[in-house]
């Protein structure tokens, strides 16, 4: 039994850290697509309207729901202590550091990751990768530098609209639900911007940019096994992305803010 | 020519090719036949580079291409010409973007592109009227063509199909080994061609036979139906008894 669990705790983690190092090498091979060859900017604006403009709705509402519920939320904690005037910056703060990047990058690989895995993934399979390679086109060059670009120079302004549409919504529940006084909630924010506070969360848009793409093609660019592995592998572009922006945030968040 | 020297490749447990050795000379006709799941699309994968064998070697011209990385691959391609099996067409565009992408990828501008697409087309039966369309609105014997086309734009010396007929009626398999034969005299390649249809040894000046990860027999195929070699034999009149056995088949 004891052995048994070792057994399989070493094959995972072989497996584990094999998968890692694939990974790897995938965005050093796009990495090196990217800078060796020629950009074709055609390419990287029509997956930033993809990627970006055809998820600005879902990031907004988003964005939106969250800054409503933060408001809320914080008002029931801060009303205790008679600094229900705070509402503002807590919004401000949390979306902007936090749910902005990470929410516009959660729906970015909901809506635009998993069909980049769909979509790599069935060329895979009816070995249309296998026949761009034969036709001496540079693969990761054509499929998956243009939406690496594109996804990293997206996800901040992404993020930026996530982010004011939490801080627009916060206000609507703050004023108009739970009867903050609209100067208070908007002079509390100004009161508390902070420059660092913008760049940050810029950063770890465009860190969640890179990461999210870098899998989602990579799960797509290497499906096998028919429909059944497109499945698979969609799955799991979804599930590793969302886990690895959580922990890239934490790490980011980590190095950023703590002082 | 074309040398493929103790050539194996395994999938985890399961070997596909155990030490083949083949040659293809310059100018041959090569069908290569073979029963369903013997690895045949493998093998064509691996004189090509896009599958790396476990051990051996490929020769094309005197060089070995299993020492080389992928980005040296390249000429190789050039060399080498693959027509895949259901025509890899990409989806997203249109017959135009499918055939001409290597030049639309180097920048060329549309107007030069256009000639040569059409020119390419003429070449496998096809006319201008279909470049609009996408892979969806052409038949099956048309993608094969589009396929053949493309691959032609790189004016390759070595033509490799993986089963170029499967899944097309009686007439239209005529009509593209007709298109296989006419390319491999027009543009003088070395063709070498999976199939599981005899009507091939029509067009073919040499047949291979792969049985069990080995080719167990290479000879012209005007002499075929005399053939006394057991595998043959059995494989082209479709005898269930013989030397090759029935896998997954129970017997009465």
């Amino acid at each position: 039994m004891g052995i048994n669990f070792i057994d399989v705790l070493g094959k995972k983690t072989i497996e584990f850290c094999q998968a890692l190092g694939d990974l790897g090498l995938f965005g050093y091979e796009t990495l090196e697509s990217l800078f060796s060859t020629k950009l074709k900017l055609k390419k990287v604006f029509y997956h930033m309207n993809y990627i970006g403009v055809n998820s600005v709705g879902v990031v907004g509402l988003v964005g939106g729901t969250v800054g409503a519920a933060l408001a809320m939320q914080s008002y029931i904690g801060l009303e205790r202590f008679g600094a229900s005037q705070f509402i503002g910056p807590i919004v401000y703060i949390a979306m902007t550091r936090e749910f902005g990047p990470v929410f516009a990058a959660i729906m970015v690989i909901g809506r635009a990751g998993s069909a980049i895995t769909s979509e790599l993934g069935t060329m895979r399979i009816t070995e249309q990768i296998d026949a761009l390679q034969t036709l001496c086109i540079d693969t990761k060059q054509y499929l998956v530098v243009p939406r690496l670009i594109a996804a990293t120079i997206i996800m901040p302004f992404l993020s930026i609209f996530c982010t004011l549409f939490g801080v627009a919504a916060g206000y609507v529940v703050a004023v108009y639900a739970l009867g903050i006084n609209p100067q208070v909630y908007t002079q509390a924010i100004i009161e508390n911007v902070e420059l660092t506070d913008i760049v940050n969360g810029l950063i770890k848009a465009i860190v969640f940019g890179f990461l999210l793409t870098i899998i989602t093609t990579y799960k797509g660019f290497y499906a096998r096994g028919g429909a059944t592995g497109v499945g698979i592998a969609i799955t799991q572009s979804v599930v590793y992305s969302i886990l690895t922006v959580v922990v890239a945030d934490y790490i980011l968040t980590s190095l950023m803010f703590i002082k | 020519m074309i040398e493929l020297k103790n050539l194996t490749k395994s999938f985890g447990d399961k070997t596909v090719t155990k030490n083949l050795d083949l040659t293809v000379d310059d100018g041959e006709f090569l069908a290569i036949i073979g029963r369903s799941g013997e690895g045949k699309s493998v093998l064509l994968k691996q004189i090509i580079g896009l599958i790396h064998p476990t051990s051996g070697s490929v020769i094309i011209d005197g060089q070995d291409i299993t020492k080389l990385s992928k980005n040296d691959l390249k000429p190789v391609f050039k060399k080498c010409g693959y027509v895949f099996q259901f025509a890899a067409l990409l989806d997203s565009l249109s017959v135009f973007e499918n055939v001409g992408i290597t030049l639309l990828e180097e920048d060329w501008p549309v107007e030069k592109i256009k000639p040569l697409v059409i020119e390419k087309l003429r070449n496998v039966g096809l006319d201008e009227s279909i470049l609009d369309r996408y892979p969806n609105e052409l038949s099956g014997g048309m993608k094969k063509r589009v396929g053949l086309a493309r691959t032609l734009m790189l004016s390759p010396k070595v033509l490799i199909y993986d089963e170029p007929t499967t899944g097309l009626d009686p007439i239209t398999v005529r009509l593209i080994h007709e298109l296989i034969k006419k390319t491999h005299i027009e543009q003088k390649t070395t063709t070498i061609v999976i199939s599981h249809d005899i009507d091939i040894f029509n067009y073919a000046t040499q047949v291979a036979m792969l049985h069990q990860g080995k080719i167990v027999y290479k000879g012209p195929t005007k002499d075929i139906w005399e053939c006394k070699n057991p595998y043959i034999y059995q494989f082209i009149r479709g005898l269930t008894e013989g030397p090759i056995e029935q896998i997954g088949f129970v017997k009465d």
